[in-house]
């Protein structure tokens, strides 16, 4: 896929170096600011939500769901 | 060059080549998921931290503006410059605010974390509660009341309010500022200091002492397992809703432990000691202490 992509890349190879840095800068914003803010809810790290705990020790149910945090 | 050389690639690319260029493609596969398995942990740890002082901007600047607004509207006040005069009687305090879910209703100030720390308190303890910056357990009491004013912030990632909190002292002040109130709480004493509590001179411990009775075993920093939300009922510990008659007026802040971890929680337990009306240009000493 790479040695694809670099094949493709136009110019010199100085040129390609930057496109193909300029290529990668734009994969890590799509990751960063779309991909992971979408994915992160479905993901076991940021379990904040755990909902009510079990209601143990005789308790009423009443009490507030404790944050997991992350990492 | 020669033709032996030239014909080798041709006769490779039919048998060796195909197997090199499939396992070449795994290998690229399986570095580029390593690289964004890294990525999202930049994510968590750093960017996270840009997005959540964002949504922290915005919900103090929204406070702020509420809190202007029941401002103008209250009575014009005499500009008081002497902090003992606006010294208040919490009982004698009640909210005039009604805190809604996601949004900000009160100030979290430690200063010895520095003057500018000031993290704006929301209601809620959601994930999205909690990224806009330290959330209120909604079913606990509010800031200055008799109970448990419980506070969850994240330790790491999400603006990364209570990374700190294992760096609190006994008897460090915690000021909570609400709509019309200072509240000025302050770190109970640690477990290794009950024994010696009573014998050795402190500063700013005016107020704060060994816990005893229903409040045996609650200590300025407790370090407990993520199952143990008793710590943030009105007397932690007490598996009870119901705030009791003679219940103390406290501040339960949680957060993860160890840092980068969510196995354990990290508590902070402190204890009102004082409490004074807002009034403009007016900051309560405490803040100064640093």
């Amino acid at each position: 896929m790479y040695t694809w992509i670099w094949r493709h890349l136009p110019g010199p190879t100085a040129a390609r170096t930057a496109q193909a840095f300029l290529l990668f800068l734009l994969v890590v914003a799509l990751l960063f600011f779309v991909v992971f803010p979408f994915l992160e809810p479905y993901l076991p790290f940021d379990r904040v939500a755990q909902g009510a705990p079990p209601a143990a020790e005789g308790s009423s149910g009443q009490c507030p769901a404790w944050p997991v945090c992350d990492p | 060059m020669s033709t032996p050389t030239e014909e080798a690639p041709v006769r490779r690319r039919t048998g060796g080549d195909v197997a090199r260029t499939v396992l070449r493609g795994i290998g690229q596969t399986l570095i580029t998921l390593g690289v964004v398995v890294l990525l999202f942990v930049v994510y968590e740890v750093y960017v996270t931290d840009l997005f959540g002082e964002q949504k922290q901007a915005a919900a103090t600047t929204a406070v702020d503006e509420v809190w202007a607004s029941a401002e103008a509207s209250a009575t014009s006040t005499v500009v008081v410059d002497n902090p003992d005069q606006l010294v208040t009687d919490p009982r004698q305090r009640t909210p005039t605010y009604t805190p809604l879910g996601g949004e900000g209703f009160a100030k979290l100030r430690i200063p010895a974390f520095g003057a500018d720390y000031v993290f704006t308190v929301v209601e809620g303890t959601n994930s999205d509660d909690l990224y806009i910056g330290p959330g209120h357990y909604d079913d606990t009491q509010l800031p200055g009341q008799q109970g448990n004013f419980a506070v969850a912030g994240h330790r790491v990632s999400k603006g990364s309010p209570f990374n700190d909190l294992g760096l609190l002292a006994s008897c460090d002040a915690i000021v909570v500022e609400t709509q019309d109130d200072w509240f000025v709480y302050r770190v109970l004493p640690m477990e290794e200091e009950t024994a010696t509590w009573a014998g050795t001179p402190r500063a700013n411990c005016d107020g704060v002492a060994v816990q005893t009775g229903q409040y045996t075993g609650v200590f300025g920093r407790e370090i407990t397992v993520p199952s143990d939300y008793a710590q943030v009922l009105p007397v932690p510990h007490v598996n009870n809703t119901v705030v009791p008659e003679d219940a103390e007026r406290l501040i339960t802040l949680t957060t993860c432990h160890p840092q980068f971890s969510d196995a354990e929680r990290m508590i902070i337990h402190g204890v009102l000691v004082k409490s004074y009306s807002k009034s403009a240009g007016f900051l309560p000493p405490e803040l100064t202490e640093g």
